[in-house]
């Protein structure tokens, strides 16, 4: 893939990664897979960071918090498709990994407040829809003030 | 954002929280939203939506006023 700059193929490696093992990559699995010097792909990751495309892990730049839709930590979205289990960062985001792997999913969720298993399922390219409701606490131009609580 | 089985279950949500409540939004709207900002994100040319772009989004799903604007400053 000459054609392709650093920063695109950074980013496909991260998701095609993430997709095929369910499991958020780190610099040096990033770097293993296109054969790039690790610290090339570090930079890669704080240029894709300021696109919004990923958010690194604090503390530790070498590792991926978010490559959205998906979590580089377990988190309370957890979501199965293609026969893998992978982690979304929030109930949009459970929702985007079907959309983003474009296959049937279903994600056992909970309730924000009671726990309550709740679960959302997509089927050929469809929400099985329920009355539940998604609440946005922080309004669109804070999303990425603190993507975590977010 | 966090799922909740209903409108109760955010009230008391944000009252053990001491959140104001924020809008809601339905399933339907929800995969509509993953659709628009995830369908493309393992391709080539995947990006993030540009604000302009976020705002005829939101707006094509109903969500429209200064909370669904990434660049309003009435929020600060």
């Amino acid at each position: 893939m000459p054609d392709q700059d650093l920063d695109t193929r950074v980013k496909l490696a991260i998701y095609e990664i993430t997709s095929d093992t369910g499991r958020v990559p780190n610099s040096a699995q990033v770097s293993r897979k296109i054969d790039i010097d690790e610290s090339e792909v570090l930079h890669a990751f704080g240029r894709l960071h300021g696109k919004r495309l990923l958010l690194p892990e604090p503390g530790d730049p070498t590792r991926i918090r978010m490559a959205p839709p998906f979590s580089g930590v377990p988190t309370l979205f957890p979501v199965e498709a293609n026969g893998k289990k992978y982690f979304a960062n929030c109930v949009w985001d459970a929702y985007g990994i079907a959309a983003a792997l474009r296959c049937d999913a279903i994600s056992h969720a909970s309730d924000g407040h009671t726990g309550e298993p709740l679960t959302l399922e997509v089927k050929n390219g469809r929400p099985i829809l329920k009355s539940y409701v998604a609440h946005f606490a922080v309004p669109a131009a804070h999303w990425w003030d603190d993507l975590v609580f977010t | 954002m966090l799922l909740f089985r209903s409108e109760e279950t955010v009230d008391q949500w944000c009252v053990a929280h001491n959140m104001p409540r924020r809008p809601l939004i339905n399933l339907e709207q929800l995969w509509q939203l993953a659709v628009h900002w995830y369908g493309n994100r393992l391709t080539v040319e995947s990006r993030r939506p540009a604000p302009d772009e976020m705002v005829s989004i939101f707006a094509s799903l109903g969500l429209t006023g200064p909370f669904w604007d990434p660049k309003s400053d009435q929020w600060q």
